[in-house]
């Protein structure tokens, strides 16, 4: 049964993530590897909060606690990203330099869904449970949040979430034009790793570089505030606001892309 | 030896033109190794109250720069580069060539260190203009005992990363496992947070690794956090370091060299 509308983007996306996670559970050394990088990885990345604490109580009215929760979201974040985001569109550049985008685009679906589902990293999703994990215990350490809070946070990680993949999406249409800057997304994750600290601890101009530029602030310690309860309508609505400006705005920038894309074989 | 000295100028040439002709990819490069950055914002608030372990802010952000500046000057890429070419039979021609292939990377990588310096250049700069007092003149002897250091440190790197690529001739793809090294790289090496901010117990354990030599002594040299007496152990350390991985890494070369069948050979 062919359905219509959102029902069937769900449909195309499911059916797309199944064949993914098939095609990766097909390399499995790779697959181990993955794993265990992505698992040091994140587990180093406790190293520098550790140091940090041991020197200070708090930092500018952060507690290590506090820390590790938007160290927690970070990972989240950075695993999604690596799992999800990474590994399709990375793929797009190199469509686009071997002309096997033409195939993407005659199918009778959204070509931006379609190039955005079609791999799955699933070695880089293990950090997800361990990330959640994180979470869990930093929230643990302090009086739990309230229903409110929590909608909000999840509210600004959705939101941050989306303008983040859109920023990815936004470096990828570069690429239509100049093949070889697709490393701009290397430079892209060296900005991420700013999202493991709270913003405070920037100067302004780079606090509202990773909130407006580089997102990555609206999806660690926008939520992060929110879960302390810290959080007030602009909080809030600067949150919604970028993720919706971003979603706009690359979704132009991919149909514009797509307009001036010349395909391989014309 | 003479005949490394022989090819060198050609293998030099090679390596400018090819830099050359992808410079605004080495750029971008360039700029994804700005973690010292994100660590220095995070150090200089924790020192806003005071010195942390000795450093005060300017001490901090010193320590950053030079640790920006060193790890440039220390980049090797073996690691990738020699998967793929071990991958895609491409190390052939390599072998085909009468010299080593170590000696054609290495020539290769240290004709781009120059272009990677300038480049660092707005960047220091704009740290120095963010904060003045950071600038301080760790002494002659200091400099050019960093810059000894410095050799060792890219010396190091090279013959780790050899190592690692040459595992892959056994594995399938090596940098994976590498990622792990350079995690455990990032954390002992002084790149993420300096050496001095360890706790007493883990300090003499650390500094005996030898991640210590691929980064924290020449920055420390140069920060003048290290005196040039205080340094002779650590550069001795280094030496030693060299020594045990120019051994192990000849060792899994040789024995992988053997085993590899890509076409071509």
């Amino acid at each position: 049964m062919v359905r219509r509308g959102p029902g069937r983007a769900a449909q195309v996306a499911g059916g797309l993530l199944a064949a993914s996670l098939a095609t990766a559970l097909q390399y499995r050394s790779d697959f181990w590897m993955e794993m265990l990088t992505g698992l040091s990885r994140s587990l180093l990345a406790f190293g520098p909060v550790w140091l940090v604490f041991s020197h200070r109580e708090t930092v500018l009215g952060w507690s290590a606690d506090d820390t590790v929760l938007v160290l927690g979201l970070y990972l989240l974040v950075h695993a999604l990203l690596a799992g999800f985001v990474e590994p399709n569109l990375g793929a797009v550049v190199e469509s686009i330099r071997a002309g096997t985008l033409d195939f993407v685009l005659l199918k009778p679906a959204d070509a931006q869904l379609l190039v955005s589902v079609r791999r799955l990293a699933v070695g880089r999703l293990i950090d997800v449970p361990l990330a959640l994990g994180v979470i869990a215990w930093a929230l643990a350490q302090r009086e739990l949040p309230s229903g409110s809070d929590v909608l909000v946070a999840l509210v600004l990680l959705v939101s941050g979430l989306v303008a983040m993949y859109s920023l990815w999406l936004l470096a990828i249409c570069t690429s239509f034009w100049f093949v070889r800057v697709d490393n701009l997304r290397f430079l892209l994750w060296s900005m991420v790793d700013a999202g493991r600290w709270p913003l405070p601890v920037f100067t302004p101009w780079v606090r509202w570089f990773l909130t407006v530029a580089v997102p990555i602030g609206v999806v660690t310690t926008f939520p992060a505030l929110a879960l302390r309860g810290e959080w007030d309508a602009r909080l809030l609505g600067l949150g919604i606001a970028v993720g919706i400006a971003f979603a706009v705005g690359s979704r132009w920038a991919w149909r514009r892309s797509l307009a001036a894309y010349t395909s391989a074989s014309s | 030896m003479s005949h490394v000295l022989r090819a060198l100028p050609d293998l030099m040439r090679v390596g400018v033109a090819g830099a050359v002709a992808y410079r605004a990819e080495l750029v971008i490069w360039i700029l994804t190794a700005t973690l010292p950055l994100v660590m220095l914002a995070m150090w200089n608030a924790v020192a806003l109250d005071g010195p942390v372990a000795g450093f005060d802010q300017d001490g901090l952000a010193r320590y950053f720069v030079a640790t920006l500046v060193i790890r440039q000057a220390t980049s090797v890429w073996l690691v990738w580069e020699m998967n793929y070419e071990i991958r895609s039979g491409r190390l052939s021609t390599k072998l085909l060539r009468p010299l080593h292939p170590f000696w054609q990377y290495a020539t290769s990588m240290l004709t781009v260190l120059p272009m990677r310096l300038v480049v660092l250049v707005p960047l220091v700069a704009a740290l120095v203009w963010w904060r003045p007092t950071l600038l301080a003149w760790p002494g002659l002897t200091a400099v050019l005992l960093a810059l000894a250091s410095t050799a060792l440190a890219w010396i190091l790197t090279f013959l780790v990363q050899a190592c690692f690529a040459s595992l892959a001739f056994f594995l399938d793809k090596t940098d994976g496992l590498f990622g792990v090294w350079f995690g455990m790289w990032a954390l002992l090496s002084g790149y993420v947070a300096p050496l001095a901010t360890f706790p007493d117990w883990a300090r003499p354990v650390v500094e005996l690794l030898p991640f210590r030599g691929m980064l924290a002594v020449p920055v420390e040299l140069l920060g003048g956090f290290l005196s040039p007496a205080e340094a002779m152990t650590d550069i001795a350390l280094q030496l030693l370091w060299v020594g045990v991985f120019a051994v192990l890494t000849g060792a899994v070369w040789r024995r992988g060299i053997a085993r590899y069948g890509a076409y071509g050979a």
